[in-house]
Order: structure tokens, then sequence, then C-alpha cells
């Protein structure tokens, strides 16, 4: 059985936005409840830094203060998601990350990154966003086509995109990612090439690549008064029941297949599923989730791990701030849940997590339960292959087990 | 533990009765006070003289008002007061008010004060209204002396009201004849008393004009039991013949079975035996249906009651036998009934595999309300285990298979389902029945297949003959004749495979005539066929569960069907699937579901692994519900969704 260890990576989620995409399954609070006194916008931010707080007391009594050679090592990455945090007010950012430094330590060369829309009132100033220590930014493009853009209910423009990267470049941000999106109602296989090349042309560093996903959290019953997602609004739900009736599988196949084939021969890694970059800018943070690392987080429905318990908070955003902010008395934990992980369970999440990966697990994994029940299977349906690294022999997934990796996973979980 | 109940339980009841009678001896006054007691009791107890009793069913056509002249006929004799009165009190069944059809036969005792001043026991025996159902209504005639016939005047003589007046007159009922719903502007009742006279020779001066709705005509009807319908005959002091008609189980009183006393009295502990399987028991209560149970303590010659047995199977004390007691048993059993026909077999299966013993037990605890219908146990290479269950017909399938699902909370698959084949094997290697498709020997060892043809009735307007010819001839029918019953309605009579009947004939006739035309239909034995097995192939493995038997001419459309249907319900998997139709060897009909090309989580952010481990493990449990068939997992509800589609 692991022990708890100390977060390497934080995650900050904050829920504001312009407005609500209807494909999206995220904590955000959108329009009227982003805006004016009545979002409580400031009091969310202040929450959210009496939570480091709170959490960076519990971290300390349970593994010392970071500063002092103690197991506690700085984090290696943080990440500002949401929402839109670059909606965020620049001093509030300062200031998050001001505690952070403070409570949790940064390494010196940590990846520092901020989610942010393309749009030029949504993605801030990146100059800004460099001063107070953001490295790395990843801009919610989804696709540089017109078309999709209105159709995925996005307010902004294929040039906004441009103009977002160029100024993120001329800010010295030294890691850009793009989120594109493929499978999307209407999108044919080479309006995608054409998204993908003009994506290239703006010579990002980093690109995740998401089929449209069309989920239906209310019906995974995570959505209630402890779950950690908001219900679906009535709207969302009709435009993702259309969208979905749009969508195939046989396209998004060739989607993918055509992005890994096309991001190989410009020299790119495929590191993960989702997950492509030019070599040496692989997200460190996101790295962390796959090769299941503990990491702390906060804001409301953030999840943290500690290599023992997964922990998660509720994605309402009063509960929370009450929680945080009391009219009198004590700040306390917010509402949510925990799950602690069996032995058996950490290691089936271990190998699903790193099959993600493009480098696989090592070939020994496979001499136990439960991947070497389902090796002969997976190798004989041609979703995994061996390979060789350094030396060891490893297994990762194929093209086609990528593609089709929840058959292999769920035999494994 | 039978005799052990009889031995162990002292008989207290008779013990008091037994000091009453000496008290009565010790003093005039205290006689003539039992004799006021006695009297009192006779009218509580109802027990009417013999000639003052009357034992009859109602038959009619489904929806001419039957259950509503039984809900009548109880207001008025006060059996149940108009308060209590919920519509359809006989159809006790919830399947029953929601299908507004009776099933089971049911038995109710009205008393009545007639014009003439005495009380009068009318025990109505009610009768279920369907085709499918017409092994109850002669079971139900079996213990009466009349019968009222009710004709909806709107409609005239239909299929079924031919078929239940023979069937009473071949047991001499006396016949009643109602015209009922007289009150509707479109009750053409002159046409339909004439049809009456011309069809089945019943006298004009006979029938009876009513409206139960609103109770017109009732008391007439009454005062017409009281008057026409003989007083049953038997003698009271001879050996106890009663005939089981019918029975339901009572998880206290064990099987309860509902008798005619031809000949004897019964009382509370006797010790009864059951001629038929020899089970002996004590009687625990006996009593008369008001409609509910009210125990009474005798049941004399020519009474309807029920009698509670303790007996915990059915199989003891089945319909149709004859219920004496001991120690002075009747010499001969009474002519018992004709089991049951069943016509129409399909499997039944859990959803859940695990499931198999709770519908077993299932089966058992319904079998024993319903003894009509047959299971027993088979197993599907698609369905896992189940049973296959053969029925009167295609609504005593639905029912059965309704009331396994409702009363014992069990979801369940069926199987298409098929008649009984005769199959005469090559070589002289004799002869053999298959009532499951899948089980049908291979082509090469068939000499002959041999399947059953029933004559089937149609009552229809006239302008309809044409639609109905092309129906029957479309099911490979003959014409046999055609009779007009008046100037606007046919009795048209064909024979047919009965195969062809029981899978939508019936919604076929109704949608083909807006709904106006009837039909009733009875055995004709067994003719050759020209019938091939198709089988349903997925990657090479036949689907047992999805064989069917059909004739060669329509083998092909079958086939191509089935294999267009079950491709669009197979979920894509690692492969490609070849989804064929075969008769032995021979394909017929091919698709094919495409590979899968992609299952994947794209998005792993935020780092909420919980939610995607609960996502892939529900997966998992779909992939674990799912029935394998060689190398392919097809949902059960594919196979459901096959099953349940109309005709192929």
């Amino acid at each position: 059985m692991s022990k708890p260890r100390p977060p390497v990576a934080l995650y900050l989620h904050l829920p504001f936005c312009l407005a609500r995409c209807p494909y999206c399954d995220f904590v955000v609070y959108a329009g009227g409840d982003a805006r004016g006194p009545r979002a409580r916008t400031e009091h969310l931010y202040a929450a959210v830094a009496r939570e480091l707080e709170l959490r960076a007391d519990a971290l300390d009594g349970r593994f010392g203060r970071p500063d002092v050679g103690g197991p506690r090592e700085p984090l290696r990455s943080v990440y500002f998601g949401g929402g839109t945090p670059s909606l965020v007010p620049v001093e509030w950012l300062e200031r998050l990350l001001a505690v952070v430094r403070d409570r949790y330590g940064v390494v010196s060369d940590a990846e520092v990154t901020l989610e942010a829309n393309p749009g030029p009132e949504e993605r801030g100033d990146p100059a800004a966003f460099r001063r107070v220590g953001f490295t790395r930014i990843s801009f919610g493009a989804q696709s540089l086509d017109e078309g999709e853009l209105r159709r995925l209910g996005r307010r902004h423009s294929p040039d906004d995109v441009a103009a977002a990267v160029a100024g993120a470049r001329a800010a010295g941000i030294g890691s850009v990612n793009l989120d594109l999106l493929y499978d999307v109602p209407g999108q044919s296989l080479a309006a995608w090439e054409t998204t993908l090349q003009a994506a290239l042309a703006l010579r990002p560093d980093h690109l995740s690549l998401y089929a449209l996903t069309l989920d239906d959290p209310d019906a995974e019953g995570i959505t209630g008064r402890e779950g950690d997602h908001l219900p679906t609004p009535p709207g969302a739900r009709r435009w993702r029941e259309r969208a979905r009736l749009e969508q195939d599988e046989d396209r998004a196949a060739d989607q993918y297949g055509l992005a890994t084939d096309l991001l190989a021969a410009e020299g790119w890694r495929g590191y993960e599923i989702s997950n492509w970059s030019r070599p040496g800018h692989e997200s460190r943070h996101n790295l962390a989730y796959w090769e299941r690392r503990p990491y702390e987080a906060v804001g409301p429905g953030a999840h943290a791990f500690d290599g023992v318990v997964r922990r998660w908070n509720a994605a309402t955003k009063d509960p929370y701030i009450a929680a945080l902010l009391p009219a009198q008395g004590a700040a306390a934990e917010p509402p949510g849940g925990r799950e602690t992980i069996t032995p058996e369970t950490a290691t089936s999440e271990r190998i699903i997590l790193a099959l993600r990966l493009d480098v696989g697990v090592p070939a020994a994994w496979a001499d136990r339960s439960p991947l070497a029940d389902s090796r002969e299977w997976a190798e004989s349906a041609g979703l995994l292959e061996s390979m060789e690294v350094g030396g060891e022999a490893r297994l990762r997934l194929t093209l086609r087990g990528r593609l089709l990796s929840n058959e292999l996973f769920a035999r494994l979980v | 533990m039978r005799a052990g109940a009889i031995s162990g339980r002292p008989s207290r009841d008779r013990e008091r009765s037994g000091t009453a009678a000496r008290r009565i001896d010790d003093s005039s006054w205290a006689f003539l006070l039992a004799g006021i007691l006695m009297a009192m009791n006779a009218e509580r107890d109802g027990r009417i003289p013999q000639d003052r009793l009357r034992n009859f069913s109602i038959i009619a056509h489904i929806d001419h008002g039957k259950t509503t002249l039984s809900d009548r006929l109880l207001e008025l004799t006060h059996t149940i007061d108009a308060r209590q009165m919920t519509s359809q009190v006989l159809d006790s069944m919830d399947l029953e008010r929601e299908k507004g059809i009776t099933i089971k036969a049911r038995a109710v005792r009205l008393e009545y004060q007639a014009a003439d001043g005495l009380t009068y026991g009318l025990n109505l025996i009610d009768t279920p209204g369907h085709v499918d159902f017409s092994y109850e209504v002669s079971r139900s005639l079996q213990a009466c002396e009349g019968a009222i016939l009710v004709v909806d005047a709107t409609q005239g003589i239909e299929a079924q009201t031919l078929a239940n007046v023979h069937m009473a007159l071949r047991q001499n009922l006396t016949i009643i004849p109602v015209l009922n719903k007289i009150d509707l502007p479109s009750a053409q009742t002159d046409v339909v008393i004439e049809e009456l006279e011309s069809v089945l020779a019943i006298p004009r001066e006979e029938v009876l004009l009513a409206s139960a709705k609103d109770g017109t005509g009732v008391l007439e009807i009454l005062e017409a039991i009281v008057a026409r319908v003989p007083p049953p005959k038997g003698d009271p002091e001879a050996p106890v013949e009663g005939l089981i008609f019918d029975s339901h189980y009572d998880a206290y009183k064990g099987v309860v079975v509902y008798v005619r006393l031809a000949q004897g009295t019964l009382r509370q502990h006797d010790i009864i035996r059951l001629m038929g399987s020899g089970a002996e028991a004590e009687l625990l209560e006996l009593g008369f249906f008001r409609p509910q149970l009210v125990p009474v303590s005798e049941l004399r010659a020519g009474d309807v009651g029920y009698v509670a047995t303790g007996l915990k199977s059915v199989r003891d004390a089945q319909v149709g036998d004859t219920v004496t007691t001991l120690p002075r048993p009747a010499a001969h059993p009474l002519p018992g009934y004709q089991p049951a026909k069943t016509l129409v077999f399909a499997g039944i299966y859990p959803v859940v595999g695990a499931d198999y013993p709770v519908l077993r037990d299932a089966m058992e605890k319904l079998h024993l309300n319903d003894a009509s219908f047959s299971f027993e146990p088979e197993s599907s290479v698609a369905l896992g285990f189940g049973f296959r269950c053969g029925f009167l017909g295609l609504l005593h399938m639905e029912i059965v298979q309704e009331r396994l699902e409702r009363e014992f909370g069990q979801e369940l698959i069926a199987s298409a389902p098929s008649v009984e084949y005769r199959v005469v094997l090559i070589n002289n290697q004799g002869l053999v029945t298959v009532d499951n498709p899948s089980k049908m020997p291979n082509a090469g060892e068939i000499e002959e297949i041999q399947e059953p043809w029933v004559k089937l009735s149609v009552v229809s307007p006239s302008n309809f003959i044409g639609t109905l010819m092309e129906l029957a001839t479309n099911r490979r029918g003959s014409f046999l004749g055609m009779e007009y019953l008046d100037p606007q309605r046919v009795l048209l009579t064909f024979e047919l495979p009965l195969g062809e009947v029981i899978v939508d004939f019936y919604d076929q006739l109704k949608s083909r005539t807006q709904g106006y035309a009837s039909m009733d239909y009875e055995e004709a034995g067994y003719r050759a066929a020209n019938l091939v097995k198709v089988d349903v192939l997925v990657a090479g493995e036949p689907v047992d569960a999805l064989s069917v038997i059909v004739h060669r001419d329509r083998a092909q459309p079958v086939g191509r069907e089935l294999v267009h249907r079950l491709r669009g319900l197979i979920p894509r998997q690692m492969f490609e699937i070849a989804i064929q139709a075969a008769i032995g060897s021979t394909v017929i009909a091919r698709e094919s579901v495409a590979a899968m090309r992609k299952n994947v989580l794209a998005k792993c952010y935020g780092g909420d692994i919980s939610r995607k481990k609960k996502l892939l493990e529900k997966q998992k449990e779909g992939k674990q519900r799912m029935k394998r068939v060689g190398s392919v997992e097809i949902p059960q509800e594919a196979f459901l969704a096959v099953l349940r589609m109309d005709d192929v």
C-alpha cells in the first residue's frame, strides 16, 4: 500500500466565463453569474486564496513546510484552469500566485499555465501574465474555421486566435498551446486538415486535439448538491442531442489518423492520446496526472490526489464561498467528497493512465493482473505493441489501440 | 405431513354443535329458540333450499357488455352496494381491468328476492370472452344449468357468440338471450333479433331487451333466470361429488378450489379426497363468493363455492378433478375436463441469468393459478437458461408474461411464438414433435414437416369480404364458405395454418375491417407443408433464439428482414461481423456490421480521474451484460428488439 505523498503540481479552478459553450461540462459560471455584484467574483477569488492557505496548512501538518529540505518539495507545475482564467483581474492572479509561492514553493523552472480564450475581450494582457509569472498560455481555440466556431457557440474568430498567439509570443510567453476539436458537426476531413494546417502556421508549441465529447453529467449522477459538476442547462442539453446526431465514428477515426500522420511529419511528438507537442514542450502539469503523481487542487469542482486519496470540491460556488469566507468564525473546508484508492484500483489506474502515453508501460507490468489477462487479446486485436526504450522492453498502444483504448481500459478497471 | 395436520387439530366446532344438540333435547323453549337462530343462520349462510338455486354463466363476445351486466346484477341484488362498486368488480386482476377483458373465470353468489317473494340463490360464473380462453368457457358452462347470452344490439352476432352458443347448447344449457345496449342510437334491435332467430334458431319472443349500462331490463333478466333456468339436481345426503372448475393459490389457505357440488354436503373439517390425484386433506374452510370469499358451515348439492384445502401443490387439486369426502367416498368421479390444449409455444427467459431460480419459482406459483400454461426448462445459447412454455393462444402468452413480470417482479424475454410441428423422419425413424424452431432436425433427416391447421370463422360487415379473402390467402388459407347473417353481415369460414394465425392475424383482421370483424377458430388437424427453418448466424454462429420456421416461399424475405433488423441492433465491435440468414448451409441473406473504429476518452483534464474511471466501469458492466454468441457481444436489448418486432 502506497503512502500519501506531498503534491508536485497544483490546479486552481477559476470558473467564470463570458458565455457558456453548449458542449462544455466544466464547472463554469457565465453571463449574469460571472458579472456584476450578484456574481461575487471577488468573493470567489478570495475564497480560492483562503482555500490555498487552508490546504497549505494541512500539507504543512502532514509533510512539513516546503522550504526546509524535508519531503515536501516545491511545486513543479501550477495550472490556472476554468472557466476563463484570463478574465481574472491580473491583481488577483498575482495575489493567488503569491500565496502559492509563499505556501507551496515553486521551482525556478516551473511550468505555470494560464487558460485563456482568444477573443479580444477575453484574452487579457499577456505581458501582465508574463510579468506575474505565467510561463505558458493555453488558448481554447477549438477551431480555425469560422463556420465551425459559430456552430460551437464560440465568440471568437480565427483571426482572434492568430492575434492571441502573436500577442503571447510578443509578450515572451515561452510555451503556447491551442485546444482544437474534431468530430464537430459539419466538419469534413478536409476542413479538419485546414484547421490543423492553420494552427501549425501559427507556430504553437503544443496542441491538444479533443474529439468533441457530448456527455450527460446529470445521467452520470455527478451534478447533485455535493456533485463536482453543475447540471446541464436545457439549451445545452438540446444542443448536444442535435449535435450527437451529426457526429460520426468513422469520420472521427479518420480525423484522428490524419492528425497523427500530419503532426508526425512536422516533427511533433504525440506524447499522449490527445496531446502533441514540439519536443521539450510536453505539458508537465498534465503529465503529472498521467504519471499518477500527487497534485493539490483548489476551487469549485477541483480534484486533488495525494497518492492514496482522491478528493474533490463540490461544484456550486456559493456554498464554496460560504465555507471559506464565513461571516464569523474560522474558515472551513468546502463541501465535497473523497475516495480512498485501494491497491487493486491503484494498479489498474496506473496502467490505464500510463498507457495513454506514447512511452507506454514496462512490459513487466503485463506479468501481473490485470494487464496479464488482457495482453494477448489486446496484441492480437492490434491494440498493443511491444517496443524498446533504452534497453527496456515496453508495451504501448498502437494508433488503432489509442482510438479503441476504452475497449482495453474497460477490461482493466 | 398431511396426516399430521389432520390428526393434530381438534375439531372444536363439531364438539360445540354436539353440546347445542343436547340442550335442544332438554327443553322445548330452547328448541324453539334454536329454531329461530337456525333460521337466522340459514339466512346469513344463504342456506337456500336447493330448488331455489340457479347456476348460470354469462356468455358474450368480447365488449358486448358481459362485465357491465355482471356488475349491474351484483348491484341490484345488493351483493355489492353502489358505494363500493368499482367498475368491473369481477375482473379483479389489474390486467383484466386494463385490457377490459376477463381472463379467469370467476364466480359470485347473488341472493335475489324474486317477484314471487322468495329469496333465490343465484350463482353467477363469469366467463372469459376471448378466443384463447374458450376452454375456460366450457369449464364454466359445465358447472351451470343456464347461460345468459349477451349480444350487443349495435353489433349483432360475432364469431365468438356462435362458438359459445354452440358450446352451451352441446351441454344442454337453458339459454336466456339478451340484447344489450338498446339505449344506444345505433342499436339495430330488429335486425339482431332477426339474426338470432335465423342463425341460432332462438325464438324472438324469448329475447330480452336490456341496457346493462343504465339498468334497463336487468330485473327482467333476474326474473328470467329464476323462471327459466332449472334448479340443480343432486342429493345432499349422497356421497360427495364436487367438480373443480377453477382454483387459485393462497399463501395462507393453500390451493383454494372452486367447486360445483353435484352430490352430497361438504362441511368444515371433513377429510376430502381428490379422486384424480388421490390427495387427501382436511377441509380448512369453505364458503361462497360474495364476490370475496365468505365462509359458511356447509356446501350442499347444487351449490357453487370454494374449498380451501391447505394443499401446497396445484398438481394435487387440478381443475376437472372431483372432490369427495372420507369415509364415504363417491363411487366414480364426475366426468372431468379435457386438459387445456396449448397451441402456442415460446421460450421465456430472465433478462439477468442469475434470476433463473426466481423465475422458476414465479412460474410454479403462477401455474397454481393458471394451470392452462405449460412450462419446462430449456437453455439457449443466446438467452441462457429459461423455460419453454405452452399457451392457449397469443393473448394468453401475453397475459402470462405480463403476470410473471408484474406479480413476481421479473423482467423477461420471450422468444418468437411458434406452433407445434410434427416432423416425419426419413427411413421410417418415426415422428417427432417440435415446438421450438431451433430444435428442428436437419433438413437432410426430414421426410416431411406437418403443421397444425385451424378452421377459422370470421364475422364481418360484407363490404370487407375482399380484404378478408386477401388476408386469408396471403396467410396460405383456403376459403371454405360464406353465409349471410343479415344483408350487411357475413360469416366467412377458412382453413389456415395455425402458425399464420398466431402471429398478427387478429391485428390485421381488425385493422383491415376498421375493428368490425371478429374471429374464432378451432383445431382442424395436421397437414404436410413445405416449411423450412431459417437460422440467423452472427459471425458464423447460429443464434438459436432467432430461428424461425416459415413457408419456403417466404424464407428469403423473412431471412432478409431478420438480418437487416439485427444489423441495426448489434453495436460495432472490434472486427467486422457478418450477419447471415441460412437454410441449412445455404446462406439466403447477408449483411455486416462494420468494425468499431473509435472508443476513446479524449479528454483527461483537470485531474478528474474518478469520472473517467466510472465511465470505464460503466462500459465494463455493459459488456458483462451482453450475451456472447461466439466472439460477438450482443446486447440483450438487440434480441428483445428483434423478438418484439411485429411479424416478419
